[in-house]
């Protein structure tokens, strides 16, 4: 599969998929986004619920099985991981050249 | 009370709603076609907030409304497949928004456009089934009556109007298939003019 296509990703789905390296349901996943982000990134439930949505269809997340009845907990898949390490990549490559050039001046 | 609307845009239906709270008319219910029911109450300052969204089962219907619940949200009104879904906050005059990003929030519309098309599609296959069983010939959807335009005088009104009842019958199921279709198209059509306005926003952000 061509993973490159989900590249490069918004905040928030990047967010979302490190928060869901551990299994956890919506709200947790909100919960956790805004904590990693020091409060900067707060997710809503509407766009939340469609963001698992989406994330799901792209395979990036699967769920997994729930003690709660009513709350679906997911999970990050394999593929999840490997798009996360090529944006984190990318993200770092950036980075690098940008520092480069503020070291130059 | 009830009250018959048509929104195109959930903006204008939420500021509808937060008028009918202040003046002490919350919303109970809401029903297919636009019709909204209303209980009296003490006149108050809400946010209503409108999803659109179906879902396959009752268990993804449940997770939905459990994540909303988590996050604040009091789900007033919504059924599985009837697609409008309305919260208010639980903590009133909170300001609160249930989409933290303009894309998601434009998903709405999406999800209205496809259900608009699929039911212009079902009622264009319903049409053409009809049409069908008479071999597509439209005049037998018509008056039958064996030389009724010969005719003169009373004897032409008697025939005629014996007639009419069974004529009214037989084209009543295709007009509200075509009146199913035209307004669903119509419908569709705004809805996805307001995605793409919405999204080109997004782009040039």
């Amino acid at each position: 599969m061509n993973l490159s296509k989900y590249l490069p990703m918004t905040e928030t789905t990047y967010y979302i998929l490190m928060a869901l390296c551990e299994p956890g349901h919506g709200y947790a996943v909100m919960q956790k986004v805004e904590e990693m982000s020091e409060g900067r990134v707060r997710i809503a439930a509407g766009t939340m619920y469609g963001a698992l949505e989406n994330l799901g269809k792209q395979k990036l997340i699967a769920p997994v099985k729930s003690e709660d009845a009513r709350r679906k907990m997911y999970q990050t898949t394999s593929e999840g991981r490997t798009v996360l390490q090529m944006e984190a990549q990318r993200l770092e490559h950036l980075l690098r050249v940008y520092k480069k050039m503020e070291e130059k001046e | 009370m009830r009250k018959l609307k048509v929104f195109l845009d959930f903006n204008e239906e939420e500021s509808y709603l937060n008028d009918m709270a202040r003046k002490g008319y919350l919303l109970k219910k809401y029903s297919t076609f636009g019709i909204y029911h209303f209980i009296e109450g003490e006149p108050q300052e809400l946010t209503y907030k409108i999803d659109y969204k179906v879902f396959r089962n009752h268990a993804d219907f449940e997770d939905y409304k459990a994540l909303f619940e988590d996050a604040g949200w009091i789900h007033v009104y919504g059924t599985k497949l009837g697609g409008n879904q309305y919260f208010i906050p639980k903590n009133k005059g909170a300001d609160n928004e249930i989409f933290s990003s303009r894309e998601s929030a434009a998903s709405r519309y999406k999800t209205f456009y496809n259900l608009c098309s699929i039911n212009v599609a079902v009622a264009a296959m319903c049409i053409i089934a009809v049409l069908s069983t008479n071999g597509f010939n439209l005049s037998a959807f018509g008056f039958l009556t064996p030389g009724l335009w010969d005719m003169a005088g009373a004897d032409f009104w008697r025939a005629f109007f014996f007639e009419l009842p069974f004529v009214i019958f037989r084209l009543l199921g295709p007009i509200l298939l075509i009146g199913m279709g035209v307004v669903y198209g119509y419908w569709g059509s705004k809805a996805k003019r307001t995605y793409d306005l919405q999204m080109k926003g997004c782009e040039n952000r």
